[in-house]
């Protein structure tokens, strides 16, 4: 595989702000990279720093083999998908998607064979005549992506495009995206602060805060085996309860702090006493028979969804179990819960790095 | 009689009356004196008859009479040398000034409130200060285009015929040259920035990106401001007054300032209110093509 995008020991600073630090990625021809993380955690300006709209302070960023570092945008030869589209309000779709081509002098005939090509992938073919304007939040979307395909880039930057359409379109959305970049052999970065984005479309996930990649790699890596808390919290929905712990004597147990202390065993051999934070996925805490489970807890919230049942139970610290057979629980019940060994996550109490 | 009461407290009649209120008030105000310029323009008008309401109806004679006289044709054209040259030279540099203020370099928002100063003095003190500047003996223009060789003989901005129109004009740019920026300003703030972003992407140069971002994105605002330019143009009078009071021998004479002229110095009433009808025309025009070109935003 070779790489379309490297980037090696990128910084920036906006004054004193240090926005981007010592960032290390490669992206391969072909993959599929989803930047994701909370607001202000730099995966914007790291996305807009590989289009060339800000400049790098520090580092080295490479497209195709070539270093692009004082390169203009206009010649990366990058295409990008914006939150708002940016579809330029006086032309038509067709204009929209030809703009590019145009300004390269590409002929008339020509340019507009493409658009009709592109066009005809998207679902466009009926509104190449109308102007943005006339377009619903799913139509200008699909114009946006039509114009980045048009030009057969190096690379699509997509920064957080699905975020202004209902929640319906963005699933189907989500689906049309990675159908689009399989077809095309496109090299896409996507930068979206929802997990679930990430996880479902890429085929790398880069997960970023302060500036900082946290972790990198692939979706169900992250989810297996997060190399810290911050990781561990942001993937997987609902979010993986944190519950302090001290792992006991034999160094094969640990003892979980929910109010009162319970023990669950473990599958690793841990350093006696070390004070650790266990994190336990909602998914993974099952019911069992009374007496045969590690947690004995009282039910504190009952939300129910349908499909699964979200349960918090009222404990100092919260716990949210998920529950999928239609238990009926109800508030002040006590339920007794159980994990399996090797989905306990152990992480350091201090650094919070996974032990 | 209670319906009618509530009605005006509370519904329709309500609506009504604030309606009627503004209209009442444009109709006394604007529409009366319109209707009246222009019946007048049809009516046989002397220093006898201008206490009366109905004068003798001559119809288009006073029209005739004055696309008879020799100082129409010129004073007609010098109009039109005013409207284009001082909207042509307002709008050119109003824009250059608003994009070099867009660049938005620092103190750039402060130093364009500064450049109001020019648009808000009256226009009587402006053209005193032009005065001056154009002075033929001792005025700073001359020096400026003495010293830079440009020309080697003084020139008498405002007494020369061949000049004394073009005083007015440059005065006149000064005066309106602000307006025309902090308008197009606007315009061009309210282009989304993503726009160039994307355009940039798409492999356009800067003066790409003017041609087919900000000039197309920009046109309503040019419009609106174009065909402001011509109704205030149309206006201006000060300057006028201030500056060469339409001579010498009518060289710099346009119809607003010779229809205040003919009416009240030499109450020729009737020609008066004819060349205030003529310029109506145009006006309208002006303003049909401003309103529609403020309907016809084009906004993403």
């Amino acid at each position: 595989m070779t790489k379309q995008i490297e980037l090696s020991g990128v910084n920036k600073y906006y004054g004193a702000f240090h926005a981007l630090k010592n960032i290390e990625l490669s992206i391969e021809k072909g993959s599929f990279v989803a930047l994701v993380g909370p607001s202000g955690c730099g995966k914007s300006t790291l996305l807009r720093s590989l289009a060339g709209l800000e400049s790098i302070s520090t580092g080295d960023l490479k497209i195709a083999g070539e270093l692009m570092n004082n390169v203009p945008p206009r010649k990366r030869d990058i295409a990008m998908v914006f939150q708002s589209y940016a579809l330029y309000p006086h032309m038509t779709v067709e204009q929209n998607l030809t703009y590019s081509l145009r300004i390269r002098g590409v002929p008339k005939a020509e340019a507009k064979k493409a658009a009709e090509e592109v066009a005809a992938t998207t679902g466009l073919s009926q509104l190449l005549g109308r102007y943005p304007r006339e377009l619903s939040g799913g139509q200008r979307q699909r114009v946006a992506m039509s114009r980045a395909i048009i030009r057969h880039p190096k690379a699509f930057l997509f920064d957080e495009p699905l975020s202004n359409l209902d929640a319906a379109l963005r699933v189907h959305m989500r689906k049309e995206i990675r159908t689009l970049h399989d077809r095309l052999g496109a090299t896409s970065v996507y930068v979206t602060h929802d997990q679930i984005e990430a996880m479902t479309m890429a085929d790398h996930v880069v997960v970023m805060k302060d500036g900082v990649i946290e972790q990198q790699g692939a979706p169900l890596e992250l989810y297996d085996r997060p190399a810290n808390k911050f990781v561990a919290g942001f993937i997987g929905s609902p979010a993986m309860n944190f519950v302090p712990a001290v792992v006991g004597e034999d160094g094969r147990s640990l003892a979980v702090d929910v109010g009162e202390r319970q023990t669950i065993t473990l599958d690793r051999q841990l350093q006696p006493g070390r004070r650790v934070t266990a994190g336990l996925r909602p998914e993974h805490l099952h019911f069992v028979e009374p007496g045969q489970g590690v947690f004995r807890l009282p039910v504190g919230i009952v939300e129910s969804t349908g499909s699964a049942t979200y349960i918090t139970t009222a404990t100092a610290t919260e716990v949210t179990i998920v529950e999928t057979a239609r238990r009926p629980v109800k508030t002040g019940d006590i339920i007794d819960v159980s994990i399996r060994p090797a989905d306990v996550h152990v992480f350091d109490g201090e650094t919070g790095l996974r032990v | 009689m209670k319906r009618l009461l509530s009605s005006i407290r509370d519904g329709n009649g309500f609506d009504i009356v604030l309606v009627a209120f503004p209209l009442g008030f444009l109709f006394l105000m604007a529409g009366l004196p319109l209707l009246y310029n222009i019946l007048m323009s049809f009516q046989e008008v002397d220093m006898f008859s201008l206490g009366t309401f109905l004068r003798p109806f001559v119809g288009f004679k006073n029209y005739q009479d004055l696309f008879s006289q020799p100082e129409t044709w010129p004073i007609l054209g010098n109009t039109a040398i005013f409207v284009t040259g001082s909207i042509a030279g307002q709008f050119l540099i109003g824009f250059g000034l608003a994009l070099f203020f867009w660049v938005n370099f620092p103190g750039a928002s402060w130093l364009r409130g500064l450049f109001l100063v020019s648009w808000v003095m009256p226009g009587l003190v402006v053209g005193a200060i032009w005065n001056w500047i154009l002075s033929g003996d001792f005025g700073v223009l001359n020096f400026m285009l003495r010293e830079t060789g440009i020309i080697s003989g003084n020139i008498f901005w405002r007494s020369d015929p061949n000049y004394s129109l073009y005083a007015v004009i440059i005065a006149n740019i000064w005066l309106g040259t602000a307006f025309n920026m902090i308008l197009l300003s606007v315009g061009l703030a309210s282009i989304p920035g993503d726009l160039y972003e994307a355009a940039e992407l798409d492999g356009a140069n800067a003066w790409q990106r003017f041609w087919t971002i900000t000039l197309p994105m920009m046109r309503s605002t040019i419009g609106a401001i174009v065909s402001l330019g011509l109704i205030f143009t149309l206006q201006q009078f000060d300057l006028f007054a201030a500056i060469t009071s339409g001579g010498p021998n009518n060289s710099s004479n346009v119809t607003q300032y010779w229809a205040w002229d003919l009416s009240f110095r030499q109450y020729d009433f009737a020609k008066g209110a004819t060349i205030s009808v003529i310029m109506i025309v145009f006006v309208m025009f002006a303003s049909v093509v401003y309103v529609r070109s403020t309907r016809h935003e084009v906004r993403g």
